[in-house]
């Protein structure tokens, strides 16, 4: 479950970071982000970020599911930063497919 | 105003941090390898093959077991500390007092986790020397030391709080980090490692500064209870009274009925200490704690039963008061003992970036006053001393912990206090590393101590396979991942270190003419310096001047 969490908060954090000039340059190699995109990829990126606690709160409870859930922020956003300058396009794609996989190890696990 | 005021700001950050620096790097590094001290004292004390008991029943068994030892060895001490095995930790540390030593007398053995029998496990102070070392030093008188510790952890504090205030963008550069660009560099690695992991950098400051509240502001302790420590400790953590033994001899009663009547108590959770004071008398306790890695909360569970007739007397700490419940949440959120692997693992990298944190801050200040030194064409002896102390602080530490290792392995097994002198050879690899730079100057220093790292971290499961028989030859096919998977992480920490020499060697510097090696590992002072010297456009922490 807690993979789902740290799969939802890196890829909330990639659409967050393409909305910004500087990333979605290193990325697209276009430093102008076109309107609509910009707001799309904010807005999936706070929805994503904000599902992100979910999973660890419904499996650990408020307490302990909010101390794994600062973890999982910094374990996720950690890389992607790291990643960024040296290889631009896998650390976004990484996001869109992490995801899938562990929703499906979810639903499999439940 | 606020120009001023972040400037202002930028001066605490820069100075506050420095000042400290160093200690908090070997806090930071020693205190996230105390995350794994159960796991560093199983690799230290290779004789202890002996699996943790399972069931409750083994459990008691285990625990019955060590009582009879204790009242074979030590009859006549006026108090026994058991610690009981776990599945982490499979083996059972216990304590007492010797009435016939002077002093205070105490006494501390390994014993086996399911005989009670002791083990002839080699003399090592394990995972516990860097446990005790990131709060309390080494060759010092405690209460000092950890009133240094105090102190440097206040700075902390205080150059994390300026530190954000400082940092202007922290969203715009929120995931920034541009390599190869000198001074900019180390000033996004810095921002990062901080930024990303702050929530942690923040708790676990502000909690250690929790779990040394007592020491260092005692006054409202002292005050309610007049010095009274015993009242204060027994109202607040719920622990024993010591009582007086009433001089009349009276066995102690069987302990597994008492540990089954606590598993009840506690719904199902198990004992993970036991204390006896006055054992043997009629005026006995024995008090059960839970163990600690079943909670979030630090504040101990107790239940104190008579040895004598194992009546129950009291019970603490299942509901504690706000107050006393905020401290023991944020000691337990300190220590992480509550967290499974994933939590821990969680926990371990966030205390890497922190370390890695304090480094590049370090690293960051002299290279951004060599460069301001170089501009004025002279290099004066407190940059050179801060660049010399980097080198032995941050390289030379990784250094000294693979000594210890090293002479865990190769001392002599009868060599008298070979605990201590593990823990000698350990200071005597970090004061070479704080000799070496004075021999080879600037970016060589950093490159010999990093790769002499990492010859002795990643030889480490080599020497294992020499002197041991739980090697990785032995433990991966076995599929014992706890022991395997520490030999590889030595191998990982050792190819860690590998590439941070590598880089830091490969790195030319710049072609600009001011470029001087060696202000930091791997920086290219010279790279672009008419970026990096235009701090208010790009929002950097404008150095104290």
């Amino acid at each position: 479950m807690s993979f789902l969490s740290l799969a939802l908060a890196y890829a909330g954090f990639t659409a967050l970071c393409l909305a910004m000039e500087r990333h979605h340059e290193q990325v697209f190699q276009a430093r102008r982000v076109p309107p609509r995109r910009r707001r799309a990829l904010r807005i999936a990126g706070w929805l994503l970020l904000a599902a992100s606690p979910v999973p660890c709160i419904l499996a650990e409870g408020w307490g302990y599911g909010t101390v794994l859930w600062c973890g999982v922020l910094t374990a996720a956003v950690l890389p992607l930063a790291l990643l960024l300058p040296y290889a631009p396009r896998a650390a976004a794609l990484l996001g869109p497919v992490m995801l899938p996989l562990a929703a499906l190890l979810a639903v499999l696990r439940a | 105003m606020k120009e001023g005021f972040r400037q202002s700001m930028a001066w605490l950050h820069t100075w506050s941090g420095l000042l400290v620096g160093w200690v908090l790097f070997a806090v930071f590094l020693t205190g996230t390898a105390a995350y794994l001290k159960p796991e560093i004292s199983a690799w230290m004390m290779p004789e202890l093959r002996t699996p943790a008991p399972e069931t409750p029943a083994e459990q008691a068994a285990t625990a019955q077991a060590l009582m009879d030892h204790m009242t074979r060895t030590a009859p006549r001490s006026p108090a026994w500390f058991i610690s009981l095995p776990e599945a982490r930790e499979p083996w059972a540390n216990v304590f007492w007092r010797d009435p016939g030593a002077g002093g205070r007398g105490f006494r501390q053995a390994v014993l086996d986790p399911r005989s009670g029998e002791p083990v002839a496990a080699r003399g090592t102070r394990g995972g516990e020397f860097f446990y005790r070392f990131h709060f309390q030093l080494h060759y010092m008188n405690v209460p000092v030391a950890r009133w240094i510790v105090s102190f440097c952890a206040m700075f902390m504090l205080v150059a994390i709080v300026s530190g954000i205030v400082t940092h202007k963008r922290i969203f715009a550069d929120f995931f920034t980090f541009r390599p190869g660009k000198g001074h900019r560099s180390w000033l996004d690695g810095h921002a990062v490692a901080a930024v990303l992991a702050l929530p942690y950098h923040l708790m676990i400051t502000y909690t250690g500064l929790v779990t040394l509240m007592f020491m260092t502001m005692p006054w409202g302790g002292e005050a309610a209870y007049r010095g009274d420590r015993a009242a204060f400790n027994t109202e607040v953590f719920g622990t024993a009274r010591p009582a007086r033994p009433a001089g009349v001899p009276a066995p102690l009663v069987p302990v597994g009925p008492l540990l089954e009547q606590a598993s009840r108590h506690w719904n199902g959770g198990t004992a993970g200490r036991i204390q006896v004071q006055n054992p043997g008398d009629a005026n006995s306790t024995i008090q059960l704690t839970r163990s600690d890695s079943e909670r979030l909360s630090f504040n101990p569970q107790i239940m104190v039963f008579s040895g004598a007739t194992g009546a129950l007397l009291s019970t603490a700490g299942d509901d504690s008061r706000p107050a006393a419940e905020t401290r023991g949440v944020m000691y337990g959120l300190h220590v992480g003992r509550f967290g499974g692997p994933l939590l821990r693992a969680l926990f371990l990298l966030s205390g890497l970036a922190g370390t890695a944190m304090v480094a590049t801050g370090c690293v960051l200040w002299a290279v951004k006053t060599r460069q301001q030194a170089a501009k004025r064409g002279r290099v004066g002896f407190g940059v050179r001393l801060v660049e010399h102390l980097n080198v032995a602080a941050i390289a030379g530490l990784p250094v000294a912990m693979a000594t210890m290792f090293w002479a865990n392995r190769l001392l002599p097994l009868d060599l008298p206090a070979r605990d201590e002198w593990e823990i000698h050879g350990f200071f005597i690899a970090w004061g070479l590393c704080l000799l070496h730079p004075l021999l080879r100057r600037g970016r060589r220093a950093w490159v010999e101590q990093f790769a002499a790292g990492a010859l002795l971290f990643g030889l480490l499961p080599l020497l294992n396979a020499l002197t041991t028989t739980t090697h990785l030859g032995v433990t991966l096919p076995a599929g014992d991942w706890g022991r395997a998977g520490f030999d590889l992480g030595l191998l990982a920490i050792g190819l860690a270190l590998a590439a941070i020499a590598r880089i830091v060697a490969r790195h030319r510097p710049g072609a600009a003419p001011r470029a001087k090696p060696g202000a930091g590992p791997g920086s290219r002072p010279g790279a672009k310096p008419d970026r990096a010297s235009q701090p208010a456009r790009h929002g950097e922490p404008v150095a104290a001047e």
